[in-house]
């Protein structure tokens, strides 16, 4: 650097926290629309929940969770965010609507668990991925599905035992790309790094 | 990533924000209390055919937005007719439909940017609560537009990703491809938040 030119300002942490949450936002997004994986009977399923999870995972409780409502004020507001570029008011108004709502506090969830230590735990990884990221969602979407579509809760879980492979098979992705992550680039876990113990 | 509004001057475009999201919202929720009343359910659907014949979408418009619902409706069909008597399935996903529909209704004849100026202005009297909290009304703002960015960048990583993938005859194999994009995104993010630092934001 020539003598006299001041460093540029390092962003304060509110500046990433945002970036890094927009951009996360933007990924779960994208994840939504990329080519799905078909499903039997032709019902077609994106990897936009791997998203979610990883947002929780990688970023911590409180920017996973962040992500999450950013992306669902933009659908709110009309853009095209959703699975298979679905989105807009109606996102909130039909049966799955919980599901979709339930994934604020499923990436908190999965952050909070992932991120109890630093270094990251596999068991701990696990834990957090299933409990927030299968558990939560459908604690809070299938009592919307039920009354929505006026079935009980039992027909309601189900109709849900469907989707629970698909979500399984994208939580184990979900804990391998989060600890292959951790390793490769470590510098977003920041909530992790900041309560260093085992 | 093109917006689901359709621009048009009808009344239903015209109004006030607010006021539409609240008549919708209240629709939404009579159709939800009084669930067992054919009445509301037809009032509702009288509603929503009266909005998109006079907002211009039209009957051609209703098609799209059914056509968009396909999978909703036979995830939402198959259960019903297993559990449920016809009539009821039938009533069920009537009702369903008109809600989703009635809030199409809302997306369809309301600009994003005049939704999300909205919203801002509804945040910004709560500042002092949000600074609390380390938000503000101007934060939120930012967070939004750089998502709204963010998107066709990070399609164009996914892009980058795929030819290399192409170009080593490699199959997309979910870890193999996610894991290089949240590199990139990551990346990208800190890069921002560089750049935003630079130009004074705190």
């Amino acid at each position: 650097m020539t003598p006299g030119a001041t460093a540029p300002a390092a962003p304060s942490t509110a500046v990433r926290s945002i970036a890094q949450m927009a951009m996360f936002a933007a990924l779960v997004a994208v994840l939504g629309q990329l080519p799905a994986i078909p499903l039997a009977g032709g019902v077609p399923i994106t990897l936009q929940t791997l998203g979610v999870m990883l947002a929780g995972a990688v970023l911590g409780p409180w920017r996973g969770a962040g992500a999450i409502v950013l992306l669902h004020l933009l659908v709110a507001a009309g853009l095209p965010l959703l699975a298979h570029g679905s989105g807009g008011l109606g996102a909130f108004a039909g049966p799955s609507a919980g599901f979709a709502l339930g994934w604020i506090p499923g990436a908190f969830v999965v952050g909070l668990i992932t991120q109890a230590s630093w270094p990251l735990r596999l068991w701990r990884t696990i834990t957090g991925t299933v409990l927030g990221g299968i558990l939560v969602v459908y604690a809070c979407g299938m009592p919307v599905m039920a009354f929505q579509m006026g079935l009980t809760m039992e027909q309601a879980a189900l109709i849900n035992l469907a989707f629970l492979p698909g979500d399984l098979l994208k939580a184990a992705i979900a804990v391998a790309l989060t600890h292959s992550l951790a390793r490769a680039y470590p510098a977003p876990f920041s909530h992790a790094r900041s309560r260093r113990r085992t | 990533m093109i917006p689901l509004y359709r621009p048009g001057t009808s009344y239903l475009h015209r109004m006030p924000v607010g006021a539409k999201f609240l008549g919708i919202f209240l629709a939404a929720l009579a159709a939800s209390i009084f669930r067992e009343n054919l009445g509301v359910l037809l009032g509702i659907w009288a509603v929503t055919l009266l909005g998109f014949r006079f907002s211009g979408i039209g009957l051609r418009g209703l098609v799209a937005q059914l056509w968009r619902l396909k999978w909703l409706v036979v995830v939402l069909t198959i259960p019903q007719l297993i559990f449920l008597t016809p009539a009821e399935a039938g009533f069920n996903v009537a009702r369903v439909l008109a809600v989703v529909l009635l809030a199409a209704l809302f997306t369809l004849t309301t600009a994003t940017s005049d939704i999300l100026s909205s919203f801002e202005r509804v945040l910004r009297p709560l500042d002092p609560l949000l600074l609390r909290l380390g938000l503000s009304a101007e934060r939120i703002s930012l967070a939004l537009s750089l998502t709204i960015r963010s998107v066709p960048v990070i399609l164009s990583f996914y892009a980058d990703i795929r030819e290399a993938q192409r170009a080593r005859g490699m199959r997309p194999a979910p870890r193999a491809t996610v894991l290089p994009l949240l590199v990139m995104s990551l990346r990208h993010a800190e890069e921002t938040a560089e750049a935003l630092a630079a130009r004074g934001v705190r």
